[in-house]
């Protein structure tokens, strides 16, 4: 029935009948005649349906609205605890993920041999079978070379479940090159953590129950994941509760968390770390500490406080960030004096060479005021224990394999603590270090828009021999590859999800077809066992009796949480209560306790022959290095992440465009952010096309005069700059990383994101 | 008869603009593109605003979620030459798509720049809202989903909901909502009958410290914003 039809026969069941007949309000997945109307015409069919989006890693429970077949609005699953059945706005948006109109529709191969930004591929369709055929012939080729480790896999934002699927196919096939974009962005913040507690996580803050938050650059109420429970839970601290909590943001750009916070304090870009030692300084020297914690849970506390006292003491630490000492004082005493209380470690914090030891001292902060496993402090999140599936067969090929150096170096001398550098990878690809790689897959991943120095991937991914993407639409990152498999959306394909640690108590999320997919597309659960079944051997062994598909393998791995009825029916499922204090086990440290000095750290580098001296495992900040002279580039560069980026790797949605910059109060497009002071002495106006130039590379952008950035500092939101398909997405605003210098936090080897130095000058 | 008032609590508001994009999806308002947002031709019914005091560092800006403020006294209601624009009983302010000339003298009347114009051809291909939800079938004056060329569109309080609520005995402001104040993951927005004491709207006046935008114009809005 078309469109028209309906909307006559609807009109036409409107005026004959009376509408509450009709249109009682349905039950889930009901479907409801009109009496009145001929069989088959006038029918409207509406269900709703819980599903869970993937717009970001947050991955919320949602219930979506199908009328007639098609997908026409997301609202959030009352059950879901998480987020307590809230979304973020890109739940909406998925609707355009959905039926966004450049989505490919058929497998593509590429004529065009010479790859390169802006070089036409020159597609022609195949079917799936010679797709997988090919793709299944090369992975079998380079296996029977005895190369496993020659394959590299990609992972950009996928399920949980893909990630599984992702990770047990390089065990099988014998590769330990998996690499997902959390080098991007996570991994100092969580080597923080595994310093002081031994959890290689970022942390669960019991936001719901906390009186005062302290914000080293996180962006809690944009980009800080999970966000739709940050939202939430903002609502119920500020007005649900008898207590308002108080929040103080330290974060040289004011960011809509800094906006909405109660205090906005600017800081000296990446002197965070100093900051966080000289609160501590405060705490200990005027006695606010938890001495009964202190005493008990922790080890190493002596060290760190002779540490705190005798290099950090307010002033100091004033000259260092530009924060007034008794500004210090203030946050210190407030922090210690307001319990329970979060110290919480932001990307604008930790993403500096070096970031990890400030994400630590910012930790510490935590276990100084007893906020470790507390209602209202730093929980340890729990994981839906999802059914085990039996151990991969491995045969001769793939222990040898896996055996190999990863090419992202991790945990070498390079990035001792690290579990995956994702920047490296392209640097590893251009040099044959460790190995040449002769193929790759890449599942939704986009790192050349995404990561750092972004043409260097440009480059790496034409030198690779075979490169396969498999995604919905033709990212940046797709234009190099020789064979494009079109995936489904996350409307239209089944998974199982959960959060990014926040909750504490475990909760995880179904995803089942909303629509059927619209196109000739399949899910990457589904390629992955369709390739392993071409393979034969211990890979297909390992694929076996776990499903044999998506659908299957959600079931098979979701058995033990609930039946699968009520999974479908309910969408959700939620674990026991969170449950605290647990000091007795919580710390996988060698003390067994919290440490201010890492006996974790010490050891891992004695064990790699480093030198160790007295300050190695402790919470120490040292001062930035820059990325490019002072003289030629005397402002530095930072970016942050808008709400409505969508992290898929496109941008090419309308609604999510049209309110991008909400602060600027402007869309479809981002700026160079610049302090309008330091804007003057460069005679740059508001709106002036300008320069932003790096010692690698500049791009044009527009200026924005903007009174909510440190004079230092000129920012540009992330998201922006796409070259690829799409009209909505392409060519509008700009891509910092175009710009941005390579460079790591060396322990964990995420990429430093906000030390490159520019200068900006009218075009 | 109710009079339906918003109030929205701009100390648990976050900025996060749900409000606007859940307006977009449920009244199929037309998203634009990057020329007509340059000649600020997109049609928003809701959107947020930003306002910005100081100077660095002690910058204050604060965003403001804009529905049609719904003025007991409303400037455009006054000016409309087609009576186009009028109020219900209930005091929500209406556009009948069928009466608007397109002049746009409401436009320019209303001091909130809640109004839009509607330049979009009606469009067959709105890939996001193809279909009418069931319930809204029956609409006289409301022609979901065409939408109507060169007319002046609003935020309507979302009263296909509530009508649809009374007539089904449910309560308007505790179970059924405007798609903004549902889609607010904050909860910072609440929506019911001003004259009723007992409503939820009512207390929260009672309670807390609040401001109406552009006072002095003396519209008498009837949308609250709750400060810290």
């Amino acid at each position: 029935m078309s469109r028209r039809t309906f909307i006559k026969l609807s009109a036409l069941a409107g005026a004959t009948v009376a509408a509450s007949r009709i249109f009682s309000h349905p039950a889930l997945g009901s479907v409801v005649y009109s009496p009145e109307l001929p069989d088959g015409e006038g029918v409207i069919t509406e269900k709703w349906v819980p599903t869970s989006c993937l717009n970001c890693t947050t991955r919320c429970a949602t219930r979506v609205r199908v009328v007639n077949g098609r997908a026409v609005k997301v609202t959030g699953n009352p059950l879901s605890r998480v987020s307590e059945g809230e979304n973020c706005p890109r739940a909406n948006v998925g609707l355009q993920v959905l039926y966004d109109p450049v989505r490919i529709t058929t497998p593509l191969k590429r004529t065009n041999p010479t790859k390169g930004r802006g070089i036409d591929p020159g597609w022609t369709e195949i079917s799936w079978e010679q797709a997988l055929n090919e793709v299944g012939d090369k992975l079998k080729n380079l296996r029977e070379k005895g190369q496993p480790e020659r394959l590299l896999l990609l992972s950009g934002l996928n399920t949980v479940s893909a990630e599984d699927i992702i990770h047990r196919f390089a065990d099988a096939y014998g590769t330990p090159n998996v690499v997902s974009a959390d080098g991007l962005d996570n991994e100092a913040d969580k080597a923080g953590e595994w310093m002081a507690d031994g959890h290689y996580t970022q942390s669960a803050y019991d936001l719901e129950r906390t009186n005062y938050i302290l914000s080293f650059g996180a962006s809690i109420l944009e980009s800080y994941k999970p966000l739709a429970r940050s939202l939430r839970m903002w609502g119920k601290i500020r007005r649900e509760r008898p207590i308002r909590a108080k929040v103080v943001v330290i974060d040289p750009r004011y960011s809509i968390t800094a906006l909405r916070a109660d205090r906005w304090v600017p800081i000296n870009p990446g002197t965070d770390g100093a900051l966080a030692l000289a609160i501590a300084n405060v705490i200990i020297s005027e006695g606010l500490y938890d001495a009964d914690f202190i005493k008990n849970w922790t080890f190493g506390f002596d060290e760190y406080k002779k540490l705190a006292i005798d290099y950090y003491d307010p002033e100091t630490v004033s000259a260092m960030t530009g924060i007034p000492a008794e500004t210090i004082r203030q946050i210190a005493r407030e922090f210690a004096g307001t319990r329970p209380a979060i110290a919480w470690r932001g990307r604008g914090a930790t993403s500096w060479p070096n970031g990890s030891y400030t994400s630590y001292a910012i930790f510490c902060l935590n276990a100084l005021v007893g906020s470790i496993d507390i209602p209202g402090g730093v929980t340890y999140q729990e994981n839906p224990e999802y059914r085990l599936m039996p151990e991969f067969a491995e045969d001769d090929t793939a222990s040898k394999g896996r055996a190999k150096p990863a090419l992202d170096l991790r945990k070498t001398n390079l990035f001792p603590a690290a579990e995956v550098v994702t920047n490296q990878v392209a640097d590893s690809i251009l040099e044959n270090k460790p190995y040449p790689v002769e193929m790759a897959m890449g599942f939704n991943s986009n790192f050349n828009m995404s990561a750092p120095g972004a043409g260097r991937w440009d480059e790496a991914l034409g030198k690779v021999p075979c490169y396969v993407h498999a995604a919905p639409f033709i990212s940046e990152m797709a234009e190099y590859a020789d064979i494009f498999l079109p995936l489904t959306t996350f409307m239209e394909e089944w998974a199982y999800d959960h959060s990014p640690p926040g909750s504490g108590f475990a909760e995880a999320r179904i995803k089942q077809p909303v629509v059927e997919p619209l196109y000739d597309t399949k899910s990457n659960i589904d390629i992955i066992f369709n390739i392993a079944g071409r393979l034969g051997g211990t890979v297909e062994q390992s694929f076996a009796g776990i499903g044999n598909g998506a659908e299957g393998y959600v079931k098979y791995r979701t058995a033990g949480l609930a039946s699968w009825e009520k999974l479908l029916e309910q969408g959700v499922w939620v674990g026991p209560d969170y449950e605290y204090y647990k000091y007795d086990r919580i710390f996988h440290t060698p003390s067994g306790k919290f440490e201010f000095r890492s006996g974790n750290l010490e050891a891992l580098l004695k064990e790699q022959g480093e030198e160790v001296n007295s300050l190695t495992g402790l919470p120490y900040y040292r001062e930035v290095e820059f990325l490019g002279n002072n003289d030629d580039y005397p402002l530095l560069l930072s970016t942050y992440q808008p709400l409505l980026n969508v992290e898929n790797g496109s941008q090419n949605y309308p609604w999510a465009q049209e309110m991008y910059l909400v602060m600027h109060g402007a869309g479809w497009t981002n700026f160079i952010e610049i302090n309008r002071r330091t804007a003057r002495s460069l005679q740059i106006k508001d709106g002036d096309t300008v320069w932003v130039e790096s010692p690698f590379n500049k791009i044009k952008a527009k200026a924005r005069v903007f009174e909510g950035i440190h004079p230092g500092l000129v920012s540009i939101a992330s998201g922006q700059g796409h070259h690829a398909y799409g009209e909505w997405a392409k060519g509008i605003g700009v891509n910092p990383n175009e710009i941005i210098g390579v460079d790591y936090d060396r322990l964990s080897g995420q990429s430093a994101l906000f030390n490159t130095r520019v200068r900006v000058y009218k075009a | 008869m109710a009079r339906w008032g918003m109030v929205i609590d701009l100390d648990k508001c976050t900025g996060c603009q749900s409000c606007s994009v859940a307006c977009k999806a449920e009244n199929n308002v037309p998203y634009g593109s990057p020329e007509e947002y340059e000649k600020r031709q997109t049609p928003f019914w809701h959107k947020l605003i930003a306002v910005s005091n100081g100077e660095y560092p002690t910058v204050k800006i604060d965003l403001i979620p804009m529905p049609c403020m719904h003025c007991d006294d409303a400037p455009c209601v006054t000016v409309c030459p087609a009576k186009a624009t009028y109020h219900r009983e209930d005091g929500i302010v209406i556009q009948d798509f069928r009466r608007c000339l397109g002049c746009k003298y409401c436009i320019v009347a209303c001091p909130y720049g809640v109004r839009s114009f509607n330049y979009k051809e009606p469009d067959e291909e709105e890939y996001h809202r193809p279909d009418p939800p069931p319930e809204r079938a029956d609409r006289g004056i409301w022609p979901f989903p065409h939408r109507v060329h060169g007319v002046v569109e609003k935020c309507t309080f979302c009263f296909h909901r509530i009508d649809e609520a009374l007539k089904e005995g449910k309560k308007v402001g505790e179970e059924v909502v405007p798609a903004c104040a549902e889609a607010c993951p904050a909860h910072a927005i609440y929506f019911g009958d001003l004259d009723d004491p007992d409503s939820q709207v009512s207390r929260l006046l009672a309670s807390r410290q609040w401001m109406r935008l552009r006072e002095e114009m003396g519209t008498s809005p009837k949308v609250f914003y709750l400060t810290k």
